[in-house]
């Protein structure tokens, strides 16, 4: 049996009547959810029809100004714009809607503000990134996908695509990896979290030198073999991947966590579908 | 659960009390007036249990506060019942940063026993978007899993609206996970911890951890920006969540609720009433209640942080008084 037949089955199960996908079993539609889906089968280059009935509703939830937010009733939760944006690429029958989203993406951007003297924060907050929700400060997570959607695009050297990495570079701990986004607070230097430096190094690959992102590289390399959770696995495996990195126990890994599935509870889609995709990708040389 | 439907303020303010001052109002004229005043102060208990490590028997300590709040067999039984415990970051081998997970199972345990019809157990992190992992690397999942218990994601549940009730962050709705919905108990399982922006970290706090990451954002900076404080108060009035139970066993002070010391007051404290709760454990950690901004303001439309007001069933807060070093800035 193919080793992804089983999961491919579980994501599948979740493509809903209207074409899109939802994250848990009987669930609602969500962007996120969709747009994952159709980067892990588009990967395996599997059920097309599928894949296209999700672009589909893609472009449906996408709202004028570009947006495919979370759900229609969350338009302010715009971060799975950027997934969809990947999702829609290079496809000519949806280049129009994939256009809009890179301009709603280059035209939105996370608060920056000047610190006072006495912020307890350590990093720059006057670099220009994206938020999660509008209104709200730029973090690691979806700079990171906004860089890698206008790459995808075609925009690895416009100015925001710059400035998003700059961020990422100033969010960097002192010793490798990143979090959420903050480097310091009150003084006390945060931990660094194996999730969010997968993405950073996913997304930062080819943009800055090597020696900018080493120490991140070594930590990740550290922290891959003790991973046992499908995010923190499939970001690592894809993040080390983006710098030429491979590993012989990345298929053992991602093995030993699908095993895990329903010890507790059921893996989300977009989980499921970044693990498969992280899967194929140390076969195929695909990255997302 | 009915949101809003049940409103358990307690009052002392008995119908053979109304009656009395009724038949005697032209008696005590106005002296009547003081005396509903005195008659009608929200009352609460709080149940203080010594526990001097995470290896006793928590089940049965939990089990005999819920015995001693008046939690029956009768009020739990058929209930689905939704442990919402404090997980924030990674920390294996560091007991001061996330609920521990023997408390949970001690909950677990209680709950199950006094008849519930199942116990999920869910959370929502605020800094880490791989929610399995915290739950891996802090031990719950062990534990959930040796316990055939369901943990939900709450970061990336489905979702559901509610009227913001108090309204103090100014957004008119909030947003919560569709699983709250279906559960008819919500039981915050704290951590005792300082925190360097709200002061105090306990079961009111908790509760940001039900607040969907994918529509306030990791961390929930939505809310920051609209003010912790007034966000606390917000989630509390809006969910009404029905118990709390705080893991100070091993509690965390200085630059809570991640990078501080441990320290160990030995101690669970629950009650129905989370101010009431979180009240006495400022109390037992040295801090003056009535300075935390949310709990201020939670006592005006949740319940009393009064101590006079506050029945302390088993431990007295004197015999567990443990002194917490605070969170820079506060």
């Amino acid at each position: 049996m193919e080793p992804a037949a089983f999961p491919l089955k579980t994501i599948l199960d979740r493509h809903l009547p209207n074409g899109g996908f939802c994250e848990h079993p009987g669930g609602a539609y969500r962007t996120d959810s969709t747009a994952w889906a159709v980067l892990c089968l588009k990967a395996y280059n599997l059920y097309p029809e599928v894949v296209s009935s999700a672009r589909q509703v893609l472009c449906k939830a996408q709202l004028p100004d570009g947006n495919i937010p979370l759900t229609p009733d969350y338009p302010e939760a715009y971060w799975p714009t950027a997934i969809a944006a990947m999702a829609l690429a290079d496809t000519p029958e949806f280049s129009s809607y994939h256009e809009k989203t890179i301009n709603f993406l280059l035209n939105s951007k996370g608060n920056i503000f000047e610190k006072e003297a006495d912020s307890p924060v350590g990093h720059d907050t006057t670099i220009e990134g994206w938020s999660w929700i509008q209104g709200t400060h730029s973090w690691v997570e979806p700079t990171a996908m906004a860089i890698r959607a206008l790459c995808v695009a075609g925009e690895p050297y416009h100015e925001r695509t710059i400035q998003g990495v700059l961020l990422l570079l100033d969010r960097q701990l002192p010793n490798g990896g990143w979090n959420y986004g903050n480097t310091t607070v009150y003084g006390k230097t945060l931990k660094p979290i194996p999730t969010s430096s997968g993405i950073a190094l996913w997304a930062l690959a080819g943009l800055p030198a090597r020696d900018k992102v080493e120490m991140s590289i070594k930590y990740l390399s550290e922290q891959l073999p003790l991973l046992r959770t499908p995010n923190s696995i499939a970001w690592a495996i894809l993040g080390l991947r983006a710098w030429g990195i491979t590993t012989q126990k990345s298929d053992e890994l991602i093995s030993a966590s699908l095993q895990q599935q329903g010890r507790y509870s059921p893996y989300g889609t977009s989980q499921l579908s970044v693990l498969l995709a992280a899967a194929i990708c140390k076969r195929q040389g695909f990255c997302l | 659960m009915t949101y809003q439907a049940s409103d358990r303020k307690r009052f002392v303010f008995t119908r053979r009390e109304f009656l009395w001052c009724l038949s005697g109002g032209i008696f005590l004229g106005l002296g009547g007036h003081q005396l509903i005043r005195y008659t009608t102060r929200q009352q609460a208990d709080v149940f203080i249990a010594k526990a001097a490590d995470y290896r006793i028997d928590l089940g049965r300590i939990i089990s005999q506060g819920l015995h001693e709040l008046g939690i029956s067999p009768q009020e739990i039984r058929g209930k689905r019942i939704l442990l919402k415990p404090n997980l924030v970051e990674v920390s294996s081998g560091h007991a001061h940063i996330n609920t521990h997970p023997l408390v949970i199972r001690g909950a677990i345990e209680a709950f199950l026993r006094l008849g519930a019809a199942a116990v999920f157990v869910g959370e929502g992190p605020a800094h880490v978007t791989d929610t399995f992992m915290v739950v891996e690397e802090t031990g719950l999942g062990d534990v959930l899993f040796e316990d055939k218990i369901r943990f939900v994601d709450l970061n990336y549940d489905d979702l559901f609206d509610l009227t913001n009730q108090t309204g103090f962050n100014t957004l008119s709705r909030l947003t919560f996970p569709a699983t709250l919905k279906k559960v008819d108990w919500i039981v915050s399982v704290a951590k005792m911890k300082t925190h360097h922006w709200a002061g105090v970290t306990l079961s009111m706090k908790n509760l940001f951890g039900v607040m969907p990451g994918s529509v306030y954002g990791w961390p929930k900076n939505v809310l920051h920006y609209r003010g912790i404080s007034q966000s606390i108060v917000d989630i509390n009035t809006t969910l009404r969540p029905h118990f709390a139970i705080v893991d100070g066993i091993t509690g965390m002070q200085g630059d809570g609720p991640i990078m501080g010391d441990p320290i160990h007051p030995g101690v669970l404290v629950m009650g129905r009433s989370l101010p009431a709760v979180d009240a006495t454990c400022c109390r037992i950690m040295g801090v003056d209640p009535h300075k935390i901004d949310y709990l201020r303001v939670a006592a005006k439309h949740l319940g009393t942080i009064v101590e006079s007001d506050i029945h302390q069933r088993g431990e007295m807060i004197n015999g567990v008084y443990t002194p917490f070093t605070l969170a820079p800035k506060t």
